[in-house]
């Protein structure tokens, strides 16, 4: 992944992950009930996990069943999958298409109006708040262990947010984005919310 | 797209006409010299330049616009001036805004500036040109170009709305013509409001407090890349990747990479052992959730810096003779780490895609 080069990288995003959809994992159906066969999600059971890395799926998996996530149907849904049992659902999800997004990159705008967009512009450094999409990378689109942003369920990106705030969410390294979360006012989490899910 | 084509065919024309003045790589003086930076104090009070919706509408106004799109987006010079994979924001936070992070408006007053090293008085355009050249590891905009002309419409913007501001002064940011805004602010002529030059004098204006970055301690223990590996894998890598080359989301490092083929070149500022761990420990990790301690800092700037990156310019084929000429300071160039190669002897290449 991070050796990706600019070309393939422009590559994988106008196209499936890969060509060929897989077969669901039987080990992946249980989490298809709430996420959808395909991962795109189910508002409000479960979010879209088409878009994410298999690095971040797994990770998180992780995260649940060391509690450093907490979620109560997440707690023990993440149990019933152990070891090597974790990678091939990981990737199955991780294959599903998600929407193609015209990405918006940093210096296309030198001025937004939208405060909501400035802020995942050019973030609000009096608050040591850094642009969003420097690590969730243009328009949210999401990379490695940065999650995708983008078409994400509002409810889902607000749910996560507070979440951070409240550590009920851990696991960055450095609290990174638990550090970020906590300075968002609850405006800020609604709109930027909104803005990501949107961007379909 | 169709400005980004009129951008290149005019950049096209303008670098045809300036080719004789291209400085060669042969000549290439030491524009990355580092300048005296003053620790921090906590009661220490920054400019603040205004918002960028402040920027007026108009051709000047379209020149800062621009340098702040050149500057959060270098790539777009890709090939052409930039042969790497970094933007100018990747070091100057907050789109060279944040004190302590190398602000533009507090380098555009320390320039026009004697450096002893070449011997000659260095304008701001010329300092812009020694980022090209190393930091950016391509070849540098020709003198009076349109990309150096924006670049410094912005730092001279930022500067002067941050001055205004602080001194109540009024009104638009004065125009300026290209010809003076390329020079820099530290300079006799330099049009100030009655109000600034009252309080402030040039000597003062071209150390404004948050200039560079602040330079920390000395560590307890000399600095070591072995050290610095720990603290990489517990604190950067989960950005910059373990190998150190950044992550690219949709084409776009905005994690850039530290070494190797993709960064800064051994020419750079941020090649210092000092200046890197001076730049991390204040502005690193990204968005400051924890501190680092000061040998963590050292430590790890150690380490990224005893990679290879791309060659220092000024090399004409003697590693040894580069080092004593312009290596006497903290880094690794010339040197062979752990028992590797001696670095500079296999470095990657400058400008790679130099056409």
């Amino acid at each position: 992944m991070r050796s990706i080069t600019l070309g393939s990288a422009l590559l994988l995003l106008s196209m499936p992950l890969l060509a060929e959809p897989m077969a669901m994992p039987p080990s992946a159906q249980l989490c298809g009930t709430c996420h959808g066969p395909t991962g795109q999600g189910v508002e409000p059971l479960g979010p879209r996990l088409a878009g994410l890395s298999t690095e971040y799926i797994t990770q998180q998996i992780k995260l649940f069943q060391t509690g450093q996530r907490q979620n109560v149907s997440m707690t023990p849904m993440s149990m019933v999958l152990q070891g090597d049992a974790i990678k091939p659902v990981a990737d199955y999800f991780a294959s599903q298409e998600v929407p193609e997004v015209t990405v918006h990159l940093r210096g296309e705008a030198a001025v937004y109006s939208d405060p909501t967009q400035e802020l995942v512009y050019q973030g609000d450094w009096d608050r040591m708040i850094p642009a969003c999409v420097t690590c969730h990378g243009p328009s949210g689109v999401g990379g490695g262990q940065f999650p995708r942003l983008a078409g994400q369920q509002a409810s889902y990106i607000k749910t996560q947010l507070l979440a951070w705030q409240a550590g009920t969410r851990k696991g960055d390294v450095d609290a990174m984005m638990g550090s970020i979360a906590n300075k968002l006012t609850a405006d800020e989490i609604d709109a930027l919310a909104k803005y990501f899910a949107e961007i379909k | 797209m169709n400005h980004v084509k009129s951008l290149r065919s005019a950049l096209i024309a303008l670098v045809g006409l300036c080719v004789p003045s291209l400085v060669i790589a042969a000549e290439l003086p030491d524009k990355q010299a580092e300048l005296q930076v003053k620790p921090k104090s906590e009661d220490t009070v920054y400019l603040n330049p205004r918002e960028m919706s402040a920027i007026p509408q108009g051709a000047f106004g379209d020149k800062v616009r621009q340098g702040y799109q050149l500057f959060v987006n270098t790539q777009q010079l890709r090939g052409k001036y930039v042969g790497n994979e970094l933007n100018c924001s990747n070091c100057h936070m907050d789109a060279g805004r944040k004190p302590n992070a190398s602000p533009l408006w507090a380098a555009y007053m320390a320039y026009p500036a004697y450096r002893k090293k070449n011997d000659k008085v260095n304008s701001f355009q010329d300092r812009i040109q020694g980022c090209f050249t190393y930091s950016m590891n391509g070849q540098a905009p020709a003198n009076g170009s349109e990309e150096l002309v924006a670049l410094s419409a912005y730092s001279y913007w930022l500067a002067m709305s941050g001055l205004m501001d602080q001194y109540q002064v009024a009104g638009e940011v004065p125009e300026l013509s290209d010809a003076e805004l390329l020079k820099g602010g530290k300079r006799e002529d330099f049009a100030l409001p009655a109000a600034v030059k009252a309080a402030m004098n040039i000597d003062e204006l071209a150390k404004l407090p948050g200039r560079g970055f602040p330079p920390i301690d000395k560590p307890e223990l000399a600095y070591s890349p072995e050290r610095g590996a720990t603290v990489y894998q517990a604190h950067c890598q989960a950005c910059h990747g373990d190998d150190g080359q950044g992550l690219a989301i949709a084409g776009v490092y905005s994690l850039p990479p530290l070494w190797g083929p993709q960064s800064f070149n051994w020419g750079a500022g941020m090649h210092r052992v000092n200046t890197a761990a001076n730049f991390i420990y204040e502005n690193m990790p990204f968005g400051k959730s924890i501190q680092l301690t000061n040998q963590q800092a050292w430590d790890v700037a150690a380490y990224i810096n005893s990679k290879d990156r791309p060659q220092d310019p000024r090399f004409k084929g003697d590693v040894e003779a580069l080092q004593k000429q312009y290596h006497n300071h903290q880094g690794y160039y010339g040197q062979s780490v752990n028992g590797g190669a001696v670095l500079g002897s296999q470095s990657y290449p400058v400008n790679p895609d130099k056409k």
